[in-house]
Formats: C-alpha cells, structure tokens, sequence
C-alpha cells in the first residue's frame, strides 16, 4: 500500500483527506505536531508527500525548496491561494504538481495516482492484467496472441478501473477522468463506452471483467 | 500669455494713469508750463511707465507660458507644482505656495483612500481564502459520504466566492497577476471538469477546436473568465458550447460560442457595463450584471481584448483576443 504523508493544518480538511485516501487505497499518515516538520518529511519513507502551502509558523514553499535539497519524494502542493504566483513558485522548488482548494476529491486522486506513476517510471511501460498485456502507449491490451485495440475513452476508462482494480469506481469518477482529459462525454456516451470496453474485453476471453455494482458504480475484477 | 490680454487686464491702471497724467498735463498749463519742459516730462513719465510695464509683462510671460505648457503636456497633471520653480513676483508666490498645500492635501485625501481601498482589498483576499477552507472540507465529506446533491451548491459557492476575489482585483491598481504561456486546452479542461455536474444536468455539450496552443496570460485569471463565459451560456439556455482557437501572426483568437438564447441587438453594446442587466437578465434569471463587467475589465488589465456578437434566438459568441507580444516570447 503507496503511503502518503499529509500535511495539512487545518482538521477538518486533514481528517476528510484521510479518509478520502484511505477509501482510494492508500496509507494516510496525517501530520500533527508541528515541531520540525522537515524532519518528518525526511524520516516518513512516504511515497508520496501531500504538502499545504499555508501551515502555523511555516511556509509551505520554504520547506519544500529546504526538503528538495536532499530528498526526491514527489510532492503535491495542495494550495487556498488563487494566485498563480504561488504556483510558478511551488513548481520552481520542485512540487510534482498542485491541487486548488476546494478540491475536486476526484481530480486531487488522479493527480496522485498520476503523480505516483510518474515517479515510479511507470508511464511508457505496460501493465498487466491477470495474464493481459495492457499498453498505454499503444491504446491496446493484449492476451494469448490477440490484440485489441481501445479508443481513447475506452483506454481511459480501461485505465482507471486498472488503478483502484478490485475497488467500487464510480461513473462519477469516471467521468471526471474523461472530462479531465477532454473528452467530454455524456451519460449515455459513457454507458456506450462501457459496454464496447465490456465486449473488447470478452474477445480476448475476459468475460465478465467490469461488475456492475448497482447505484455505485463499477469494479474491475 | 498674450500682450492684448495682459494689457485688457491692465485696463484700470490704464485707466488711472491716463487720468492722473491728464490731471499733471491740466496742472502744468494752468502754471504755464513751457511747451519744451511739458514734452520732457511727459517723455520722461511715458517712458518710466512704459518700461516699467514691459518688464512685469515679460517676466510674467516667461513664467506663464512655462506654466500653460507643463500643464498641457504633463501626464499627470497634479503634479504640476512639483515641476515648476517658485516665481519670483508676489501674486505668483502666493498662487504657488496655495497650489503646492492644495496638491499636497490632495495628495494625502487619495493616498489615505488608496490605503483603505488596499486594505480592505486584502482582507477579502484573506477571507476569500479563510472561506474556502469550510468549503474545501464540504466537498470532501460530500464525496466521502457519497452525498453529490450538495457538491453542485458547493461548487455555486465556490463560483461566487471566487467573483467576490476578482472583483477585487479588477479595481485594484496592483499587478498580482503573472503572464507566462497557458495552454489554452488545461484551461478550457479544468473550466468544464468544475462545471461537470452542471453541465450534464443541464444536458450542454461541450466541443473545442485548435486549442492545442498557448497564450500568454495569467492562467488563474483565464480560468476565471472562461468560467464566467460558461456560467453565463448555463444561464441562458444554451444546449451547445462550441469553442475555438485561431492562431494569427500577430493574435490568437479565442472564440466562446453557444446557441443559447442570444443578446438583442439593442443590449450588445452595453453588456460590460457594471450593473447591466438587459432584458435578459431581467427575465430569465436573477442577473447581478456584474460578471461581464469583471470580465470585461481583466481582460483589459491582462492586455486582451474581448467582444460580443450575438444574434436573438440563434447563438451568442464571444471574442477573445490574446495579443502576441514576441518579448514575452523570451524564456
């Protein structure tokens, strides 16, 4: 399980962004006492940090630029601030990416999953699926010598029930990941996509992949 | 300064003299005066006034026309009695010195409203941000707990808290704003992802064209205004928003089109102005007349330009024009 350091000062934000992540997967480790939080972050292990640029006594780009100095842990600036000054400056000292509040639960988990793949080397390479091929870059999956190839949107789609597989993924969620890489589908185009994505699936022999769960969403088993 | 003017100024001294020296010339004949010594005295009086004119004219001269022209091609014209040096003549002196306490008192009136303008500025900016933390933990609960109704009216929320934020940043004179390329396609995505949920339940659909380029904007402020754009084709019953980018060799055009209810033509030209309403906004939908407006005037302080054409019934569209400056070009 990827663990994720949050540092976020505000309570009630850092509780529902435990819970946010935990549902998604991942191993929150909320921070709390904030007495040298530099060297939380530096002994943390953490995979990913999530870093509030507005914290008591603290700048949240001062401790970035110092934490950079030594270490290469991604690290997503989660920002109040509308100002686009703020962001230049995080990227600047090396932030992997940055997060608007109020944030859009879905859109901050894609971040960090993307984020997360990134830093693993992952992006170009394949993944697999019990014994499928699946590759990004070619917009294919693959299993026994057959090949089909996705859309776009089915590739999309493929691609996020693949990152939380065995987990409930809403057509909200999935939705938001088309929009977000401007496709923007409606409704009804998405249930189309399903059900092409369902059958490409069961002409590799991959029969009932994508559950239906019924007013929640889909899992990929 | 001219001399008729001086000397129609001068007229009751004119006058006097004229008087008074009829009066001598009246006194030197009843004591029989000789003729030589009359003309001699009258030469000598003549000459003592006349220069004695010439000298004030020419001095006031040099200095008005000094003062004319400072004022005509000054910028900023109240700083007029910083540029110029004190005269020398007595009336000049007083004028001056009155003239330098006015500016001065002037000077402290506007900065004392710059300074409250400043401040109040900043506390919005600091509530805009306190604000959104109550929000930002909403929707993360709504979505937590799985309750979608509630994320729509967090995301009305959001939108007119952030107009509160531009508002006060369209009026104010500072420049906390940064131009660097933005990709016209992120801006347009994050844009529609925030109005998703509206979006659909409104049934629009969305379609883009060449957005594939940059601009050279403030990406936060773009976003702004690309939202309002969509607010606004939202409002008024739009079920298509089309939008297109262009590349120029001196522009980039940024076309925002919906076949919405459209503007009649006798509204188009007034709908950036602050607290318009139209006959649309009057009877459709609660219209403030403020979006356009804050539009209107970010995209002035960013350098671009924006315009509206729109035909009733059919589609309203939206021009944005990003100019393209090679010196930013420098990275």
């Amino acid at each position: 399980m990827k663990k994720i350091l949050l540092i976020e000062d505000e309570v009630s934000i850092r509780e529902e962004l435990a819970v946010l992540l935990k549902n998604a997967g991942y191993e929150p480790v909320p921070v709390t006492d904030w007495e040298d939080v530099l060297g939380q972050m530096r002994s943390s292990c953490a995979d990913l940090i999530l870093l509030d640029i507005n914290l008591p006594g603290l700048n949240g780009e001062a401790l970035l630029q110092e934490f950079r100095r030594e270490n290469s842990t991604p690290v997503i600036m989660l920002t109040s601030r509308t100002s686009e000054i703020d962001e230049v400056l995080s990227m600047s000292y090396g932030a992997d990416d940055f997060v608007t509040k109020p944030y859009n639960p879905t859109i901050l988990l894609l971040r960090i999953s993307a984020v997360l793949k990134r830093s693993a080397g992952k992006t170009s390479s394949t993944q697999t699926y019990h014994d499928a091929q699946v590759s990004t870059v070619k917009g294919s999956i693959s299993r026994n010598g057959c090949e089909q190839i996705l859309t776009k949107n089915e590739m999309i789609i493929f691609q996020l029930l693949l990152d939380r597989q065995g987990e409930i993924v809403t057509r909200d969620d999935l939705m938001t990941a088309l929009w977000d890489n401007d496709e923007f589908v409606n409704d009804n185009a998405l249930s189309v996509n399903i059900s092409r994505l369902r059958s490409k699936l069961a002409d590799l022999g991959l029969e009932d992949a994508i559950e239906t769960r019924k007013k929640q969403g889909y899992v990929l088993k | 300064m001219r001399l008729i003017d001086y000397l129609r100024d001068r007229i009751p001294p004119i006058i006097i003299g004229i008087v008074s020296y009829a009066l001598v010339f009246i006194f030197m004949t009843a004591y029989r005066f000789s003729g030589e010594s009359i003309a001699v005295i009258s030469l000598i009086l003549l000459l003592g006034v006349f220069s004695a004119g010439l000298w004030d004219f020419l001095r006031k001269r040099s200095y008005y026309n000094k003062l004319m022209l400072y004022s005509e091609e000054l910028d900023k014209k109240y700083l007029l009695a910083e540029t110029l040096d004190q005269p020398d003549f007595l009336d000049g002196k007083l004028f001056y010195e009155a003239l330098r306490l006015g500016n001065s008192s002037m000077c402290e009136h506007v900065s004392e409203y710059c300074r409250e303008n400043k401040s109040f500025r900043e506390y919005i900016e600091m509530w805009v941000h306190e604000i959104k933390l109550p929000v930002a933990s909403l929707q993360l609960m709504c979505h937590n707990n799985g309750d979608h109704k509630y994320s729509e009216q967090l995301s009305r929320i959001d939108s007119y808290i952030e107009s509160v934020l531009y508002y006060a940043r369209s009026g104010s004179a500072e420049k906390d704003y940064i131009i660097k390329p933005v990709s016209l396609k992120r801006a347009f995505t994050d844009v529609a992802v925030r109005n998703r949920e509206q979006l659909q339940e409104l049934d629009i659909s969305l379609s883009t064209d060449g957005l594939d380029t940059e601009v050279m904007t403030d990406g936060k402020w773009l976003g702004f205004i690309l939202g309002q754009l969509m607010a606004n084709s939202m409002k008024y019953g739009a079920s298509e928003i089309t939008v297109t980018a262009e590349v120029f060799p001196d522009r980039t055009e940024l076309r925002f089109r919906d076949n919405g209810v459209g503007i009649p033509e006798c509204d188009l030209p007034y709908i950036f102005e602050k607290s318009f309403t139209g006959i649309n906004g009057r009877s459709r939908s609660k219209s403030t007349g403020m979006g356009l407006y804050i539009v209107h005037k970010l995209c002035r302080k960013l350098g671009h330009m924006i315009s509206a054409s729109s035909q009733q019934g059919e589609f309203t569209e939206m021009l944005i024009t990003f100019g393209r400056n090679d010196l930013h070009d420098v990275r």
